[in-house]
């Protein structure tokens, strides 16, 4: 709450008087707003705006931050569903959007619009719906693409607004339908501007309705004489103009001025592009190029003489100090002309009155210049006016003048296009001679300046007279001016007349002075190309004026009316230090409290807030029509197709006119007191009325000033083009003076390259001169030389015979000297052989004596050997005989030996061979030996084999014949023991026969003692042999065999004792016993043997046949393994005795060393 | 050796085709073709090949030593033989000890107790076991060998190597039987130990008496020449083998006594197969002897 209270006071202060005060509260306000979010602010500030309009409020409002936007429009919307508060909820919106804050891309999302829409279908208060549409339009190029959605809205309230222009519901004044008839038509412009096609459909559809059809005739069709074909119309599509794409690349002003371009009303329209000023200036420029000739003035005029206007402190004082001086000044504009006229004339129409003419020039601009092709002198025409129309009444009036006159003139023109250059022509003579108005008016009013002033100073000097006037009249009373201004306004027509022909003496009076001046300017400088270097230099100088002119394009008013002629300098404070400063802006006010009778103009601050120079202007102008309109001017017969705006226009000047009329009639300083006075209080509907008018005409001008700050934008963007192309101009110019150099140079070059050349040419004649001179000189000596060369040689040839001839002579005297040298030899040889026969001679002589003594010795011994000379010979004959025989015997013998020694060689060599053979052979032997060896072995073996057999026989044959004694024993001591008694008698005769053959007998039995022992040791020893060899069963046999030994021994001895006794009964065994071995085999020999020696026992011869047996045994078995073959054939024959006895002995031995081995063995 | 390349080359290829002993007869005249022959090829052939029944004899009389490797001392050392066989046989007539009544076979024995000295003081005396080897042996001998002194020769020869060379390795023979009857069929074996058979089998008559009187003569010989030619393992094998022929039966009976008898009095008919069987299995297990010369 206290925060509540605390804004309330804020904002009852926002209004104080005092500056500061306000200055700062305001900036309280924007600090809260931008540390606070809320709504609620700005609702308060909104609700105080509309209940007390105030202005700081507004100002905030107006520069809302983002954040509160949406506030702002909340509450605005929610201020608009109130009929109450409707209208300065529109107002407010009107404002807001006008200075188009950068959330104006919400508008269209913004609720604000379809109520507003809304509004603006349903409403039916005029004031609100002209309000509501202005702001429609004014928002529309900023909403491009919301046109979609609202699009039929937009064509509904048009339809709705153009049938209400016609039908004229319910009680509306006929003043308020002016308003919204200019309203609704642009409404008409904007929508069709930027959306043709759907705009044309929809006009088509909707006016095809028979209800329609006279809204169509009376509103709308005159609407549609006012523009052009729209191009989109041709290319473009219902989607297309809606597409987003479409819009995107058009900022707001390029919309407006989109808007602006289809138009044909010249209030509205705006020819700036290259594409529509081309044709004029190709139409144009060929007569100008002619026409420069003879009047380079008028072109320096209509290229650059508005913009000149700037540094005229400077040019005044050289057009002051020095008339004559200013054709040079001015002539460099004109041979640029001349150099480059494109650009020229690109230049000169449209852009220059862009930079020079405020924005509201068009409003300057008569309504009868209707005519696009006027527009262009319109503006041209403009562009110097305002210069002189603020603070000078005179002015002014003189250009209505002539803008009534031009159109009179040039409508004819219009007609045939041909004619435009006449136009043109005809028109820019119009031009001059406005300017040459004030000029000359100024030239009237200043005593002082003396000659011509030229046309292109004459805005600058004209604005510098204005300002000066300006300035004197600041102080006077706004009375003063009014009645200035009637004055002016009623003596306006009289001037018409004479101008006219006082117009054109000018003119041609100006005409050819002009060239003139400008012939004794540039001294005949009538091709510029004949003399570039002036141009150059003069180029070179205005070089760096040309950019300021062309940068300060509003200054010249702003300056001319805030401040004195001081300098220019200063002229360039802001403008808003112009809009505070009490300037002429103070006049509308004070005209309007004349209008408003003393109400607070409800403008007032529109004023403030305008350039007050336009404002002024702009209200001044709608005065003049105004009044025109109530004079009911005659000669003003308007064109069929008026533009609303223009019948809102001359309501405007007309209600002025009246104003001042009344005004006029009334005394200045009573002014408001005039109304009471006058007609007491006025009646209440009136004032409404009048104060609905001025709300109208307020939004309207909000309007307007809208627009004018469209164009604003884009004319400093065309400036910017202007000045881009400005630079380019002159850096081209710079381009092409160094070009220039650059030719001079290259003729320079030329020249020097020619002068090189004939030097060049000279010093080759001279060096060609030298070369033939020389060559010819050549040619002397290469001549000479021949000569010497000829004369050489045959010097040479000479030489060369003297050089043969003394060759030749030397060979003579060689060959004298070899003759002298041969006979010399010669004479020496034949001295010598004269000495050598001297002296064989000599010795000839003395072995002729010797000769003689010899042959005498010889003689001697002739005789000597004739007497011993045979025998001698015969001798040594014999011995030579003797030695060759003896010789050739040596010689044979020699050959001989070594014959002998050849064949003992290969002797040797035979027996090494056949020694090889033996060697070879004996190998061969020893294997075949071992072989026999081997062979022998097996036989061997196998003998062997038998032989053992033949041992294991016997041994068994010995059992066999000891198992039979051991019977027969047995046997015999049985009968022993029976005969002994028997036979008695008998033994001892038989006794007694042995003691007979006692001794031999004796001998025998020792005899077989022996060898009966030695038989008997025999067997054991095999059997032993056998028994190591069989095992047990073998040393059983032995066994069995020993312990018989004994008592066979002892058995062999009694038998052969008891044999011999007993020989009877041992005779039948015998022959048992002889019968059994077979007499074929050697076994069955020693058996008989055994058998006969056992019965040897009884017959004594018997002894020696045992013993020799015996014998036999023995040398069989040392004969045995020598030859077996014989052993059969040798038993038959009894050995002698001496052998047996050696056996015996033998077998002693080898029996001994058979036991003593058996022993060692054992 | 250079006879060997005259051999038919197709010789390698019989064989494998199955035909056997095409080649092996002539490779064996080659053989004894030799003057002084070759006993280790001799050897190496008899235990590679069967030999042929015409030439077995005097392969035989070479490998028992009873002939030497000469060709020439042949006769005469064949006529020793034959005179000692006759001395010896006189001199058991002599002795009484055989008559003209006397088998053969006996007389054989008491010419081999003759001279190996152990004939006995009277031929009523019992025999010896091994007199019984040495009649069944004969008794074998005699029926492939015709003539006398070579029958008795080889008995003498063969029964001698097998007291000597063998010796050594006739105990061992039941254990390696064992062994390799486990190899073959280690089920027999334990049926065997089972019944307690093993330690009962006939190895006097297989391993003693090389099977004599156990197979048929003509198959007999086939081992027999392995015998000869050096190796007794064969005995081992034919052992083996005639159990595993007769297995199923073996198997069918439970008791020692019966197997043995049942082994004892093989079956006369299978013999030849199960010689070849034996010689197969034994050149498996024991390798095919390679002639080392």
């Amino acid at each position: 709450m206290a925060q509540q209270a605390n804004i309330g006071e804020l904002l009852s202060m926002l209004d104080s008087p005092l500056l500061s005060v306000r200055d700062d509260v305001t900036a309280v306000f924007k600090e809260n707003l931008s540390s606070d979010r809320g709504p609620m602010l700005v609702n308060t500030l909104v609700d105080y705006y509309l209940e007390t309009n105030s202005q700081p409020v507004l100002h905030i409002l107006t520069t809302l931050q983002e954040p509160h936007d949406k506030h702002l429009l909340d509450k605005m919307n929610e201020c608009m569903g109130r009929a109450a508060s409707r209208l300065p909820a529109l107002s407010l919106l009107g404002h807001v959007i006008r200075l188009q804050p950068p959330w104006k891309h919400k508008l269209s999302q913004a609720p604000l619009l379809p109520s507003l829409l809304k509004c603006l279908k349903m409403d039916t208060d005029v004031i609100v719906l002209t309000t509501g549409v202005l702001v429609l339009i004014t928002m529309l190029p900023m909403i491009p693409q919301s046109g979609k959605q609202h699009l039929h809205d937009f064509f509904d309230i048009f339809g709705r607004l153009s049938s209400w222009c016609l039908k004229k519901p319910g009680h509306v004044t006929e003043i308020y339908l002016v308003h919204l008839h200019a309203s609704v038509y642009a409404l008409f412009h904007r929508l069709y501007g930027m959306y043709p096609c759907n705009f044309v459909s929809f006009l088509r559809s909707h006016y095809s309705m028979k209800e329609n059809l006279d809204t169509f005739e009376e509103v709308v069709r005159p609407m549609m004489e006012h523009v052009r074909i729209h191009p989109e119309l041709v290319t473009g599509s219902k989607d297309h103009e809606l597409d987003p794409r479409r819009w995107k690349r058009l900022e707001t002003h390029d919309v407006v001025i989109e808007c602006a371009k289809i138009s044909l009303d010249p209030a509205e329209a705006s020819y700036e592009d290259g594409d529509s000023v081309s044709p004029q200036v190709s139409a144009r420029f060929p007569h100008r190029a002619a026409d420069v000739a003879a009047s380079p003035y008028v072109d320096t005029q209509n290229s650059c003489g508005s913009a000149t206007s700037t540094p005229y402190s400077s040019s005044r004082l050289m057009l002051l100090n020095m008339p004559g001086q200013p054709p040079q000044t001015l002539s460099p504009p004109a041979t640029r002309l001349l150099t480059e006229p494109p650009q020229a004339a690109l230049w000169s129409p449209s852009t220059v009155c862009g930079m020079t003419t405020p924005p509201t020039s068009p409003g300057n601009v008569p309504p009868e210049l209707s005519h696009p092709y006027s527009k262009v002198f319109g503006t041209t025409g403009g562009k110097g006016t305002p210069l002189g129309t603020p603070a000078t009444s005179p002015p002014p009036a003189p250009l209505c003048h002539s803008d009534d006159y031009v159109p009179i003139s040039l409508r004819p023109a219009t007609a045939t296009p041909p004619k435009k250059e006449e136009k043109t022509d005809s028109a820019r003579p119009c031009l001059h001679r406005q300017h040459h108005l004030p000029n000359d008016r100024g030239l009237e009013e200043l005593p002082g300046s003396k000659g011509s002033v030229t046309l292109s100073d004459l805005p600058g000097f004209l604005g510098d007279l204005a300002s000066e006037e300006d300035s004197i009249e600041k102080a006077k009373e706004e009375a003063a001016i009014s009645k200035e201004l009637s004055e002016i306004t009623t003596a306006e027509t009289e001037p018409l007349v004479p101008r006219g022909g006082f117009d054109s003496p000018f003119y041609q009076d100006n005409l050819p002075g002009c060239p003139r001046k400008n012939h004794s300017a540039t001294s005949g400088a009538q091709g510029a190309s004949v003399n570039p270097e002036p141009l150059n230099s003069s180029l070179d100088k205005l070089g760096p004026d040309t950019p300021k002119q062309a940068f300060t394009p509003i200054d010249p008013p702003c300056g001319g009316t805030a401040e004195s002629p001081a300098g220019h300098r200063e002229r360039q404070t802001s403008l808003e230090t112009s809009i505070l400063t009490p300037s002429p802006c103070k006049i509308p006010p004070q005209r309007g409290v004349g209008f408003g009778s003393g109400q607070p103009p409800p403008y007032d601050h529109l004023f403030e807030v305008a350039l007050p120079k336009t404002a002024h202007h702009f209200v001044s102008k709608k005065t003049k029509e105004l009044l025109k309109k109530a004079k009911g001017n005659a000669e003003e017969d308007y064109p069929p197709s008026t533009s609303p705006a223009e019948v809102l226009d001359r309501l405007v000047q007309q209600g002025a006119d009246a104003h001042s009329k009344e005004l006029s009639k009334l005394s200045l300083p009573s002014k408001s007191v005039d109304w009471t006075h006058f007609g007491g209080s006025p009646p209440s509907d009136e004032i409404r009325a009048l104060r609905n008018q001025l709300l109208l005409l307020h939004n309207q001008l909000l309007y307007e000033r809208f627009k004018r700050q469209q164009h604003a934008l884009r004319n400093r963007r065309l400036l910017r083009k202007a000045v881009k192309a400005a630079a380019l101009e002159e850096h081209n110019a710079a381009m092409k003076d160094q070009l220039k150099l650059q030719e001079k140079d290259i003729q320079i070059w030329k020249v020097s390259v020619q002068k090189e050349q004939a030097r060049c040419s000279w010093l080759r004649e001279q060096r060609d001169a030298m070369v033939a001179q020389l060559h010819s000189q050549i040619r002397q000596l290469q001549h000479d030389r021949e000569e010497f060369y000829n004369q050489s040689q045959e010097l040479q040839t000479k030489l060369e015979d003297c050089r043969n001839m003394i060759a030749e002579l030397r060979l003579e005297l060689k060959k004298a000297n070899s003759k002298v040298c041969h006979t010399e030899l010669l004479l020496s040889q034949v001295s010598q052989k004269l000495s050598n026969s001297e002296s064989v001679q000599q010795q000839m002589e003395f072995l002729n004596r010797q000769l003689l003594v010899l042959g005498e010795v010889n003689e001697l011994y002739l005789e000597q050997l004739q007497s011993k000379h045979s025998d001698t010979t015969k001798e040594v004959e014999m011995m030579k005989a003797a030695c060759r025989k003896e010789l050739e015997k040596n010689r044979s013998h020699v050959l001989q030996q070594n014959q002998r020694l050849d064949t003992s060689q290969k002797r040797i060599l035979e027996l090494e061979s056949h020694l090889a053979k033996k060697d070879h052979l004996l190998l061969e032997q020893k294997k075949y030996l071992e072989d026999v060896k081997v062979q022998a072995r097996g036989q061997l073996q196998a003998a062997e084999s038998r032989y053992e057999a033949q041992k294991r026989i016997t041994q068994v044959f010995e059992l066999e014949i000891l198992d039979l004694y051991g019977r027969l024993e047995k046997d015999g001591l049985l009968k022993k023991l029976e005969e002994e008694k028997a036979e008695a008698a008998e033994a001892a005769e038989e006794r007694l026969a042995c003691c007979k053959d006692g001794c031999p007998d004796s001998v025998t039995g020792h005899n077989e003692e022996s060898s009966g022992y030695n038989g008997e040791t025999k067997p054991p020893r095999p059997g032993g042999g056998s028994a190591s060899r069989g095992g047990g069963g073998g040393s059983g046999g032995g066994e069995l065999s020993t312990p018989e030994k004994p008592p066979s021994q002892r058995a062999g001895l009694f038998s052969s004792r008891w044999e011999t006794a007993m020989g009877g009964s041992a005779t039948s065994i015998p022959t048992t016993v002889g019968s059994l071995p077979s007499s074929k085999s050697f076994l069955g020999m020693k058996a008989r043997e055994l058998f006969r020696n056992k019965s040897e026992s009884q017959c004594d011869e018997d002894g020696v046949t045992i013993s020799s047996l015996s014998e036999t045994l023995k040398t069989e078995l040392g004969r045995d393994p020598g030859a077996e073959a014989k052993t059969p054939l040798n038993p038959d024959g009894p050995h002698p005795s001496p052998p047996n006895l050696d056996s015996v002995g033998q077998l002693h031995i080898m029996d001994y060393n058979e036991t003593h081995h058996e022993h060692s063995e054992g | 050796m250079t006879e060997d390349s005259q051999r038919n080359f197709r010789s390698v290829y019989y064989e494998k085709v199955g035909f056997r002993g095409v080649e092996e007869k002539k490779s064996l005249e080659i053989l004894l073709k030799d003057d002084r022959l070759d006993i280790e090829k001799l050897c190496t052939f008899s235990q590679r090949f069967p030999l042929p029944s015409m030439y077995r004899a005097l392969v035989w009389k070479v490998l028992l030593g009873i002939l030497p490797p000469h060709h020439e001392s042949h006769a005469q050392v064949m006529m020793y033989r034959k005179e000692q066989y006759c001395d010896v046989l006189h001199a058991l007539e002599v002795v009484r000890f055989v008559s003209d009544a006397t088998p053969q076979v006996e007389v054989y024995l008491r010419m081999y107790q003759l001279e190996s000295g152990k004939l006995p003081r009277s031929p009523s005396f019992p025999l010896e076991p091994e007199d019984e080897v040495f009649l069944a042996i004969a008794k074998a001998v005699e029926e492939m060998v015709e003539d006398s002194v070579d029958c008795y020769w080889i008995i003498r020869s063969f029964v001698n190597q097998l007291n000597n060379k063998y010796r050594e390795s006739l105990p061992q023979l039941p254990k390696a039987f064992e062994q390799y009857l486990n190899l073959e069929d280690s089920r027999l074996l334990s049926h065997l130990k089972t019944c307690s058979a093993l330690s009962r089998l006939p190895y006097d008559l297989w391993f003693k008496r090389c099977f004599a009187g156990c197979l048929p003569e003509s198959s007999l010989q086939r081992v027999w020449d392995k015998v000869v030619s050096g190796s007794c393992k064969i005995l081992v094998f034919v052992a083996v083998e005639i159990l595993l022929t007769f297995k199923i039966k073996v198997m069918a009976l439970n008791s020692a006594e019966k197997i043995t008898k049942f082994l004892e009095n093989i079956p006369q008919d299978s013999s030849d197969a199960i010689v070849s069987k034996a010689i197969d299995l034994w050149h498996k297990h024991c390798g095919t002897p390679v002639h080392s010369a």
